[in-house]
């Protein structure tokens, strides 16, 4: 019996694990491809039209907004279906003044990149998960209370907005010193300035499933006096 | 073990990915059933073979 066993042994046959090899290398194959499309859908930007629906319904519409999101109020707030915070995107404000068309938005939004990528922000800071975490995250600093109305970085930089403040501190940051680190002058022209601005506002509008976690802790810490500085 | 759809964008990779049993029972699915069925063809094989 022992004997008949082992001559039916289906776990010595060498074609049993090479069609068990050739299934699941061939099915991941398959999987991955069709993985790979479906990213490249979720992580594409949205339209003008997809932004009209967010603002009047509320939420989010596509994962990462088109550039004219930077013509919208843009609030981080707590979902509990999901269980982390979601920005919402709200009613429209003027953005340096005045509203974006979509070629302008785009072009700024564009010119925001490149500066980022020119200066090396990620050297530093991180976006989006990518980079260093010796100076603070950027993902959400546009939502950062800190430059908000009734802010610090507003009094100190003598602005009325988030942008204008934002802008002004990335032309000349060794100027406004905080209580952490303190950034260095990257030589950031006006222009450059109101680009990475733009870049900054786009950025807090993705929906990242939540990250950076807790950031909204954070918010409520830094509004009871606390420090948003890591 | 299945929870409500909460994605901002649904998609079948955000089904699989809603809570920890839910990508196990598929991968489950599509590997080791297949690997059982194949299991048992060689086996009749390796009968009728030999």
């Amino acid at each position: 019996m022992a004997n008949e066993n082992e001559k039916l042994s289906v776990w010595t046959s060498i074609s049993f694990w090479r069609r068990s090899a050739a299934w699941v290398t061939g099915f991941a194959v398959i999987l991955l491809i069709w993985l790979t499309f479906n990213t490249m859908g979720q992580i594409s930007m949205g339209t003008d039209a997809d932004l009209k629906k967010a603002a009047q319904e509320h939420r989010v519409v596509s994962r990462v907004p088109g550039p004219t999101v930077i013509n919208y109020h843009i609030d981080y707030k707590m979902s509990k279906k999901r269980g982390h915070e979601v920005p919402v995107i709200g009613a429209k404000e003027p953005f340096f003044g005045k509203e974006w068309s979509e070629k302008e938005a785009a072009a700024l939004l564009h010119l925001g990149k490149l500066t980022s990528q020119a200066k090396n922000c990620m050297n530093c800071h991180t976006l989006l998960g990518n980079g260093a975490y010796y100076a603070p995250d950027l993902t959400k600093a546009w939502l950062d209370p800190a430059w908000q109305k009734g802010g610090p970085m507003q009094a100190m930089t003598n602005t009325n907005t988030t942008e204008e403040a934002m802008a002004k501190f990335l032309q000349n940051p060794s100027q406004y010193p905080t209580h952490a680190r303190m950034m260095p002058n990257l030589g950031i022209t006006e222009e450059e300035a109101k680009g990475l601005v733009a870049f900054l506002k786009h950025m807090s509008s993705i929906d990242t499933n939540g990250f950076p976690r807790n950031f909204s802790k954070t918010v409520e810490q830094f509004k009871t006096g606390g420090t948003n500085a890591h | 073990m299945f929870e409500q759809f909460t994605d901002v964008v649904p998609s079948f990779f955000g089904y699989l990915n809603q809570g920890p049993l839910t990508l196990t029972i598929f991968l489950h699915t599509v590997i080791i059933l297949p690997m059982i069925w194949i299991y048992f063809d060689e086996k009749k094989k390796l009968k009728n073979g030999k």
